[in-house]
């Protein structure tokens, strides 16, 4: 069995493979999974993977913001923009595409050539095109994240420049009596706004989009992207998954070459 | 004998020449142990958050330091922001004398701005082209440590930039800094060769990040090219004062420098660029014209405050190694 982890800002992702399969996949919130299966040991962090019910793996391939702070325990570390770029490879099949990944507080731009990361852009300082602000919003509409994502029709105009100054400017504009879906879809737009400039500085027209991510979830912002950037935009099977996904693949490249 | 303070590069021949010792303050703010407190306090002052942190800090150095009472600063061909920075520090009683290098390179007017700034500090142009035959030969030495970095790989990124950038101050005593040149430059004849499998280059003003240099080379590259640092050395061959500091590419407009980036891209055999940008500075629109003129990777970084590399950026220098291996 093939372990890959992805320490997310927001979630931590794991998946186990075997034989070129995906066997088990989970997702835990970060704080449960450090506070509930981590244990600190020597400056790295011990995962407890029997308490997570997972079988113990030949070999764990680990990536995400968590490697900045905390090692793993016996893991292999790789960057975030190389195993995110192996796991949209892997799961779609394509060689040659814009991977767009939109995680809790990231946003990432790669150029996949010949299934290699070629160039990239990533969000700068601020979060406002990505899960957490979605969170806000969603809670600000008293909607959940499935039908924020709904929606795309007739979008209210919303600056957007900050995650939690966003929530004033959508309940002002809750205020001028605009309808739910009109403001669902204006925040669904403020994400793409957002991610334009990256996508386009990596992107032309006619060319594929992979999308991954949390935020990739949701129906609307594939929707947007391809009608207003005359893409093609392919969401894998498990967007969410995508970098730990990524992991385990590289762990079996691993073992390819020590074997 | 006064200490003078300058925002950046400035023909420190002439401010040697009247007797005076030039302070860079961007030195002064980067090396002080409280660095970011400086930065702060200018905001503390009224500076907006949303300025840049060199600035910023200059303005506390100065301000805060107490030793020094005259400025000169460059007021075209640097930054901007240094003309409300002038402005602040005459608020507060320091002197300041303008430097403004021509846009178009004119030779008459940049040699009318020399004269200008050696009528105002009390010299003439025999003593400083006596102090600039005597900057030379020191310059040469700086030189040999740049070659040294991408020639023989005997030399970290960080002295490379270190020696390079203090070429603008000479650190306030030529004598002491050829001496400690001399010292560095005998160590690193003997020293191990760097086996680095990634070959960097530095583009932008040197950065407020006081660990950049180390993390690379922790990850396996090296900078083997420092821009910016390298025109503040001057390695140019000429006798005329006025043809150096118009061969001097940084206050020009960024197409010169991308041909001195292109040649040296080319003989120091580079792998990438990181081009530095400073949060809110207008340099960082020049971004879009190097990743349309030169043709090797690019990675932009940005820096604020003084600070060490943080996680994000961390996270994007080690995705840029890997994508460069």
């Amino acid at each position: 069995m093939l372990c890959g982890i992805d320490l997310g800002s927001r979630s931590v992702k794991i998946v186990l493979m075997a034989d070129g399969c995906i066997m088990t996949e989970k997702v835990l919130e970060t704080v449960e999974f450090y506070r509930d299966y981590g244990r600190r040991k020597n400056g790295e962090m011990a995962v407890d993977f029997a308490a997570l019910g997972l079988e113990d793996s030949e070999a764990v391939v680990a990536t995400g913001y968590g490697r900045n702070t905390l090692a793993i325990a016996g893991a292999t570390v790789i960057p975030e923009l190389k195993a995110h770029a192996i796991g949209a490879v892997w799961q779609t099949g394509l060689t040659d595409f814009t991977l767009l990944d939109l995680g809790g507080q990231d946003s990432k731009v790669i150029k996949v050539r010949r299934g290699k990361m070629v160039d990239f852009q990533t969000n700068d300082k601020c979060a406002a095109s990505t899960g957490r602000y979605l969170e806000n919003m969603a809670a600000v509409l008293g909607i959940s994240l499935e039908e924020l994502s709904r929606h795309s029709d007739n979008p209210v105009e919303l600056s957007a420049t900050c995650a939690i100054f966003g929530e004033s400017e959508l309940i002002g504009r809750i205020v001028e009596g605009y309808t739910v879906p009109e403001l669902a879809a204006g925040v669904n737009y403020t994400i793409f706004k957002r991610v334009r400039p990256m996508l386009a500085a990596l992107t032309g027209a006619g060319e594929t989009v992979v999308f991954t991510g949390g935020v990739a979830i949701g129906e609307a912002l594939p929707r947007i992207i391809e009608q207003e950037m005359g893409v093609k935009v392919v969401v894998p099977e498990r967007p969410q998954l995508n970098g730990a996904i990524g992991c385990a693949v590289h762990a079996m490249t691993l073992l390819a070459k020590e074997g | 004998m006064a200490k003078i303070g300058i925002t950046t590069t400035i023909p420190a021949e002439i401010v040697f020449a009247a007797g005076h010792t030039p302070v860079d303050l961007n030195n002064i703010l980067i090396s002080h142990p409280e660095a970011v407190r400086l930065t702060e306090a200018a905001e503390e002052a009224g500076y907006p958050r949303n300025i840049c942190g060199w600035i910023k800090g200059l303005y506390s150095v100065v301000v805060q330091g107490g030793d020094i009472d005259t400025v000169i600063a460059v007021t075209q061909g640097d930054c901007s922001n240094t003309h409300a920075l002038m402005e602040t520090y005459e608020l507060a009683g320091v002197r300041t004398i303008p430097f403004a290098y021509p846009f178009d390179r004119d030779y008459d007017l940049l040699k009318l701005q020399m004269e200008k700034l050696t009528a105002s500090l009390g010299t003439n142009w025999d003593a400083v082209n006596a102090v600039k035959r005597r900057l030379d030969a020191v310059r040469a030495k700086v030189a040999e440590i740049d070659r040294l970095t991408w020639q023989e790989g005997t030399v970290s990124g960080w002295h490379n930039h270190l020696y390079q950038v203090s070429c603008s101050d000479f650190n306030g005593d030529v004598n002491v800094f050829e001496q400690e040149a001399d010292a560095f430059l005998a160590a690193a004849g003997n020293a191990a060769e760097y086996a680095e499998d990634v070959r960097l280059g530095f583009i932008g003003v040197p950065p407020i990040l006081t660990d950049l240099y180390d993390y690379i080379e922790k990850m396996g590259a090296r900078i083997v090219y420092n821009e910016v640092q390298r025109q503040f050395a001057m390695p140019f061959a000429t006798d005329d004062i006025v043809e150096q500091y118009r061969l001097y590419t940084y206050p020009y407009g960024v197409f010169g420098r991308i041909e001195d980036i292109r040649r040296e891209i080319e003989r120091r055999n580079i792998d990438g660029i990181i081009h530095y940008v400073q949060s809110f500075c207008f340099r960082q629109i020049e971004d879009m014209i190097f990743r349309e003129k030169l043709d090797v990777p690019i990675l932009t970084i940005e820096g604020d405050k003084p600070s060490k590399v943080d996680a994000r950026t961390r996270l994007r220098l080690d995705s840029f190694l890997e994508m460069l291996r």
